[in-house]
């Protein structure tokens, strides 16, 4: 085994573009939970949004209007979930798995009645998100092979991380996102409308997980697949909880389901069984979760422990 | 009983309500939703074979939807019921090819046990982590599934591969009997119906069902008293898995004889809706699990007799579900009432 063609430049790329649909999922969870809403539901919000950008991208030629249209998407399914569980008091894991299944269940639909297609859509029609190739980089090494060629919603994604970093610590309307999720009674009292505050977040979260969807199927392949998104929204909810919904921690998680998605693609070329590699990055996800929340509670029992001596 | 009446009443709305919606998709694509719905139910029970067909897709429900079930007593989320239907199937598969040297009554009883062992052990996984270290048991389980998913998968299609075209592996040597055939209907029925049956008496009339309860409706009460949650949130969730692994075993000693590969897709997460849309009532998840089941034995003759295809059936059980989880939705007339009262 050749250790020197695993670990070369290009897995640097490899493992962010791996990583890139998981970043928006998280960043999807990430919003909702702020204000206290474990958002099970992206899973489902990002295969709707991966459907809608494939089936309007085939049906107009128009990539961005796919991708505006797979916001809406998300944004519908997330309202669902939202008025379920704030107007009408459903559990919020109930109706993520509802949320999920109808997800599963209506594209299915879709992709079977509308399309006329079961399985899988590839069309030559789709057309998918641009890639941005900057010739300048063409001469230097390391980094044209690192940044030529991304996808404009790869891009994106870091303006998003920091944007929603930005909103989430530094305004006003993400301190009172804040406020809803550690202490709704004190929100309340100082006057900030709990309930609004919650529709806003599970709405913004849901543009965010359409997008996510978008650039699945749009920007990090080209066709749409039954369940495509394959527990990458639950990934994403896990590197979620990784990061204690800080976005820049949640996408460093991401980075590392990413490595172990890109290494595991390589080793297939030395017959590991491909079943082996494809549960990797659930065992790592699973493994990272463990240890970061056991970590977590070791941390509090400290601080805790500090409190009692005082 | 009133209480009684009142849920009866709300799920048969929520139904009504999920087949309706379910109507205005089949009216979108420009069929009659009627002539659908008729089909569908000629495909669940016209002749032997479908009945038979129908009651072999409930045996599993009734299962899963107990499993989903019980650890939902005990305050747990568990999706990952999919998985342990996985594993508990590659178990029998396995010790019923291999342990041959066993009389057929004992290798049968072995498979079983076995089954529900590994499926138990599978489940203990995501109920430490969440019992000790606050690990959602959500997100865990689910990811769980895939990775049972893909370790049957590996095992069917190399170690314990027939060799044949198809991913599965070699006959086991003992079945259960099939009665009703050529329908795959067999006395998994019976044992899956009697399970239920004590499943209902443990949680209802033992002391361990109590706690399980208790500590679901309120641990730090539960604690309080001298249970310990955390020991019972794990018990729980291991009967649930073994519950999950007893289906996989049915599955395949009494319908495929051998292991398929992913041969349990949607068993988990439908014995997952028919639990939640009654609300974990393990009086009425049987009643539920035997409409997804006509549902699903039926779909596939809808879809051949009119131009329906079948996911539509997984759209109405979706939309059903997220109708049901919305505590307050047919409320109204409560209010109302109650207003009326007050004056």
């Amino acid at each position: 085994m050749d250790l020197g063609k695993i670990f070369s430049v290009s897995l640097i790329y490899a493992t962010f573009r791996s990583a890139t649909p998981i970043i928006y999922a998280a960043l999807c969870a990430a919003i909702t939970q702020q204000a206290d809403i474990l958002n099970i539901g992206t899973e489902g919000i990002m295969l709707t949004g991966a459907f809608a950008a494939v089936a309007v991208s085939y049906l107009t030629g128009s990539w961005l209007l796919g991708v505006v249209v797979a916001m809406i998407a998300g944004l519908i399914m997330a309202m669902i979930m939202a008025v379920g569980h704030i107007r009408y008091k459903a559990e919020i894991c109930a109706i993520g798995m509802g949320i999920n299944l109808f997800a599963l269940a209506i594209t299915k639909f879709l992709l079977n009645s509308a399309l006329g297609k079961s399985g899988t859509f590839s069309e030559p029609g789709i057309i998918a998100i641009p890639r941005v190739s900057l010739p300048f980089l063409a001469k230097v090494p390391f980094l044209k092979e690192i940044f030529d060629n991304w996808c404009i919603t790869e891009w994106f994604v870091i303006v998003l991380i920091i944007l929603v970093w930005f909103v989430f610590y530094k305004t006003v309307w993400g301190l009172r996102l804040r406020a809803v999720g550690q202490f709704p009674m004190a929100a309340q009292t100082a006057g900030i409308n709990v309930n609004s505050m919650k529709y806003r977040a599970i709405a913004i979260s849901g543009l965010i997980g359409g997008l996510a969807g978008a650039h699945l199927s749009l920007g990090y392949s080209k066709m749409f697949t039954e369940n495509m998104t394959n527990a990458r929204g639950f990934m994403g909810v896990a590197a979620m909880y990784f990061g204690g919904a800080h976005p820049i921690l949640t996408a460093a998680g991401c980075l590392v389901f990413g490595l172990t998605d890109s290494i595991g693609a390589r080793l297939q070329a030395y017959g590991v069984p491909s079943q082996l590699v494809l549960l990797m990055p659930y065992v790592v996800t699973i493994a990272t979760l463990a240890v970061s929340m056991a970590s977590k509670m070791a941390r509090e029992k400290k601080k805790k422990s500090a409190l009692a001596k005082a | 009983m009133n209480v009684a009446v009142k849920s009866i009443q709300k799920i048969l709305l929520t139904m009504l309500l999920a087949l309706a919606i379910g109507a205005l998709f089949i009216l979108f694509i420009g069929e009659n939703p009627l002539e659908a719905y008729g089909a569908l139910l000629r495909g669940a029970f016209n002749g032997k074979l479908k009945i038979g067909t129908t009651l072999a897709s409930f045996t599993p429900l009734l299962l899963t939807s107990c499993a989903f079930a019980v650890a939902a007593k005990a305050g747990a989320f568990n999706v990952g019921v999919e998985g342990e239907v996985f594993l508990g199937g590659i178990t029998a598969a396995y010790i019923g090819i291999n342990w041959t040297f066993l009389p057929a009554p004992v290798l049968m009883i072995v498979c079983f046990l076995g089954a529900m062992t590994v499926a138990a052990l599978w489940a203990l996984i995501p109920a430490v982590l969440k019992a000790y270290y606050r690990v959602s048991e959500v997100c865990v389980t689910i990811l769980m599934n895939s990775v049972a998913l893909y370790i049957t998968s590996y095992l069917v299609s190399g170690p314990m591969s027939a060799g044949v075209a198809n991913a599965q592996s070699l006959p086991v040597t003992v079945n259960l009997p099939q009665f009703m055939k050529p329908s795959s209907v067999n006395a998994g029925l019976f044992i899956a119906l009697i399970t239920v049956v004590f499943m209902i008496w443990v949680l209802n009339k033992t002391t361990f069902g109590y706690k399980v309860k208790t500590v679901g409706t309120n641990p730090s009460h539960a604690e309080y008293v001298g249970i310990s949650p955390k020991k019972i949130f794990i018990q729980s969730m291991m009967l649930s898995g073994a519950l999950g692994g007893m289906a996989g075993c049915i599955e395949v000693l009494g319908v495929h004889g051998y292991f398929l590969n992913n041969f349990a897709a949607g068993l988990g997460s439908n014995g997952m809706l028919a639990s939640l849309i009654v609300k974990n009532n393990l009086i009425f998840a049987p009643f539920m699990s035997f409409f997804l089941a006509v549902l699903k034995s039926g779909a596939m003759g809808m879809q051949q007799s009119t131009g329906v295809p079948k996911s539509i059936v997984d759209t109405i059980t979706a939309v059903f579900i997220i109708v049901a989880t919305m505590e307050l939705l047919f409320q109204f007339k409560d209010k109302k009432n109650k207003k009326e009262k007050s004056k």
